[in-house]
């Protein structure tokens, strides 16, 4: 009995973590660079191709059956690898997850115009899905093409890998619409380049949000972003990668200095958790083998902790859970049998392990009269717990 | 030095053997497993031994401590391959073992054992990357089929025996009352627990003690149950499959009944004694795995007085802490892969059962067969007082001496 379909889970293990590189990094060592820069340069790059791992881990789950996303194959350079089941499972749990939270915000007022800003977003495919709704005869305001404004932020590096395609492939430029001049620009490059897009309701910037700060010059093209919106921030999988500091700096320059009090704001964090059991340690010491530090996991290490961190950037309503709390509570009936017999998943206390290592938090701030956090409450409270 | 035993000294040393002489060998060993019972019967004194999953230094490292092949007689509850590394160097290092010294060591199948299974969880990679083809995963799932689905110890002391320790210290007698000791690596006593006092652990399930945290506090004392006056008794019949049982299967008889020799189905008592867990509900439960069932304290006590078995001993689930006996241990996961995956960061154990030598070495009883009449049966009955029981804990094998890190593959993390 031959599987020749089923490709080798351990060739695509030795060959990451080595230096695949991107196509175009950031920078070329020059003999001017100092030994610092170089390190840093390098440790930039590993948090720049985790990128890759998440879009890998995207396809498999959209090739296993988990999630329909028909835009997730253009972002994944190279093959394509088969992930373990557990890991399938995850990414599902982690993508619906922000999805859920993603549509209580939109479908609230529909016809208000929102916003959202996603943080590192690296090959996420959410604009894509978002936009390629067309609505159902009898269906419900969701599923409707949303009123919504689109920022994605990445390094430079990642924002050219991402625009690569996008440019190229009708199925996906077509989402993106009629790109967009800066007013104080007559330069067309700052529009629509090789690291940068500014479309309707699409933009991509090429920043790296160490450089933002209130007392710093906030880059031109945020010009776009616009402050009055309804506005929802995500971090999947990004802020964890910032120094604790540093990722305190850039929450709070969203929750606070972009935003005027009378915005509603909402955070989405997708992070790990529990660093100092024996799973969580192995975990930091795993990924540090391959140069991947999780900076903010010791400071923000617990539900507890995320929920503190939301309310120390003025957020006022929190909620979170668990992936293996998302799993259990958030996964209803049909769907949950639906994707249980997708893969026969023998690892199920590795999944409980793994599961119970992650987690989603969110936290919102403003727009009571408008129940915009509705839903987000409603969520906390179905998922309270761990 | 016969072909054997160069094979076991090459594959000791985690290198392959040529092909043909693994078509060989698998033959060989499809000839002595052929002979083997559904449920093989073993003599006490044995080490008890769960998942190793192609962690082939940690399978060397389970040697180290728990001693070597043929001096320690082994019984492994099943999944030697996928998911680790080295599954072809690890199971056919103990298919050797088992070809070499047939008495000393019994291999019974776990649910990785299986065509379907090694396909997604590695194990077929694994021969295609190391043979360039399928024939060898091909042998071995050959293998697979001939293996037995459980294994009946008999002739278990209700005491333990000392230790074995470095020949120059003094051998330290252990007190009659002992009915648990656990060890860690270094051959060192971190807690023991005396029968009297057993209900120690009942109230959470998880009854070992971290390594290394001798437990101080004395077990809560709610239930008396020893029977055992400090003297040398038989410690009964300890029941070892991979899963668990089957409601299916009330007999160790029925067992013995099923037409083993073919891939694990997907349904049926075979499969169902391969992939079932124990869980805390009334009866029966689906299982979580898509494959086997959930069953609770009751099903085991019932099960174990019928069957006059005073423990079941099974492997399956990861346990991070090495084993957990469960249900007034009346069942015990034994779990013999530290760091699982290279990920888990758990620690392993394995199980010794000592000899019973009160009776000249006779085994008087004929434990397991089923005959237990049903009226018997009362569930709140004190369980049947249960053999002595040492677990050496161990961590995942220390690095290459050399600094050389063991070639492990890199686990997946969300990112
Ligand atoms: C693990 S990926 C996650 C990508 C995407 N959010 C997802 O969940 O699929 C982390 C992303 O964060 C980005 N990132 C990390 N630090 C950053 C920084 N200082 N500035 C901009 N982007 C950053 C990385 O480049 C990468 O694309």
């Amino acid at each position: 009995m031959a599987a020749p379909h089923i490709p080798n889970l351990n060739t695509l293990r030795n060959a990451r973590g080595t230096s695949r590189g991107r196509g175009r990094g950031q920078g070329s060592g020059g003999p001017s660079i100092t030994s610092y820069e170089e390190d840093k340069i390098a440790k930039d790059k590993i948090v720049q191709q985790t990128d890759q791992d998440a879009s890998v881990s995207r396809l498999s789950a959209v090739e296993a059956g988990y999630l329909d996303d028909p835009f997730a194959k253009y972002f994944v350079s190279g093959e394509g690898q088969r992930r373990l089941p557990i890991i399938n499972r995850g990414t599902y749990v982690r993508t619906k997850a922000i999805d859920n939270l993603v549509d209580e915000f939109l479908s609230k007022n529909p016809a208000q115009r929102k916003q959202i800003i996603s943080l590192g977003a690296g090959s996420d495919t959410r604009f894509f899905r978002l936009m390629s709704r067309r609505p159902v005869p009898h269906g419900r305001g969701i599923q409707e093409c949303p009123n919504v404004i689109y920022h994605e932020i990445d390094f430079q590096a990642n924002t050219i890998q991402k625009l690569h395609p996008i440019k190229k492939l009708s199925e996906l430029c077509s989402h993106v619409g009629t790109p967009m001049t800066i007013s104080h620009s007559t330069n067309p490059s700052e529009v629509y380049n090789d690291d940068t897009l500014h479309a309707d309701q699409y933009h991509v910037h090429p920043v790296d949000l160490r450089n933002l700060g209130p007392s710093r010059p906030a880059p031109r093209s945020f010009d776009f972003i616009d402050n009055a919106l309804p506005t929802l921030i995500i971090s999947e999988c990004c802020l964890c990668y910032l120094p604790p500091a540093a990722a305190d700096t850039v929450a709070l320059y969203f929750t606070r200095h972009l935003f005027p009090d009378s915005t509603p704001v909402g955070l989405i964090l997708y992070e790990p958790i529990h660093p100092n059991d024996p799973f969580g340690k192995t975990m930091v010491s795993n990924l540090a083998a391959r140069g991947i530090v999780l900076q903010t996991l010791k400071r923000y290490g617990s539900l507890e902790a995320q929920a503190a961190r939301m309310k120390s950037y003025g957020l006022e309503g929190t909620g979170g859970a668990s992936v293996k709390n998302l799993w259990d509570k958030g996964v209803e009936g049909n769907e949950k049998e639906r994707v249980a017999g997708l893969e026969m998943v023998d690892e199920v206390e590795e999944w409980e392990l793994l599961a119970g290592h992650y987690c989603v938090a969110w936290g919102w701030r403003g727009g009571p009269e408008d129940g915009v956090w509705d839903g987000w409450q409603s969520m906390a409270e179905q998922l309270g717990g761990n | 030095m016969s072909d054997l035993d160069k094979a076991i000294s090459e594959l000791r040393a985690c290198k392959i053997i040529p092909e043909p002489q693994v078509r060989e060998i698998c033959h060989k060993a499809r000839e002595l497993l052929i002979e083997e019972a559904n449920v093989v019967q073993v003599d006490a004194p044995v080490t008890i031994c769960g998942d190793i999953h192609g962690q082939f230094h940690d399978l060397m490292e389970l040697f180290r401590v728990g001693g070597d092949v043929p001096d320690t007689n082994y019984l492994f509850m099943g999944d030697f391959v996928d998911r680790g590394f080295y599954s072809l160097e690890s199971f056919l290092l103990l298919l050797c073992l088992k070809v070499r010294y047939p008495d000393r060591i019994t291999l019974i199948r776990g649910n990785h054992e299986s065509r379907q299974i090694t396909t997604v969880y590695g194990f077929y990679d694994e021969c295609l990357r190391k043979y360039g083809s399928a024939n060898v995963w091909r042998y071995c799932c050959e293998v697979f089929d001939y293996l037995a689905l459980g294994a009946l110890v008999l002739g278990t002391s209700s005491t333990l025996e000392p230790s074995f320790t470095d020949k120059s210290q003094a051998i330290e007698p252990v007190d009659d009352d002992v009915e648990i000791e656990i060890m860690n690596s270094r051959n060192e006593v971190t807690a023991r627990f005396p029968r009297s006092r057993r209900r120690l652990f009942e109230s959470d399930g998880l009854n070992s003690s971290p390594p290394g945290t001798p437990s101080k506090t004395g077990p809560s004392g709610t239930g008396a149950t020893s029977d055992s006056g400090g003297s040398h008794h038989s410690g009964g019949a300890v029941l070892c499959v991979h899963g668990g049982l089957s409601p299916l299967i009330d007999s160790v008889d029925k067992i013995r009944l099923l037409d083993r020799k073919q891939e694990v189905p997907h349904e049926g008592a075979m499969c169902d004694l391969l992939w079932s867990d124990p869980d805390e509900i009334d009866s029966w439960g689906l299982s979580p795995r898509g494959a086997g069932f959930l069953f609770g304290p009751e099903i085991v006590k019932r099960f174990n007085h019928l069957n006059d078995l005073s423990l079941i001993a099974r492997a399956h689930q990861l346990v991070m802490e090495g084993f957990k006996e469960m249900f007034d241990s009346s069942i015990v996961t034994v779990w013999s892969a530290p760091n699982y995956c290279y990920r888990c960061g758990n620690v392993a154990a394995i199980l010794e059962l000592g000899e019973d030598t009160s009776n000249g070495g006779v085994i008087a009883r004929s434990n397991g067969d089923a005959g237990r009449s049903a009226q018997a049966f009362m569930p709140n009955l004190a369980p049947r007082s249960g053999p002595g029981r040492r677990y050496r804990v161990f961590e995942a094998a220390p690095q290459d001496p050399r600094g050389m890190p063991a070639k492990k593959p890199v686990a997946d993390y969300f990112l």
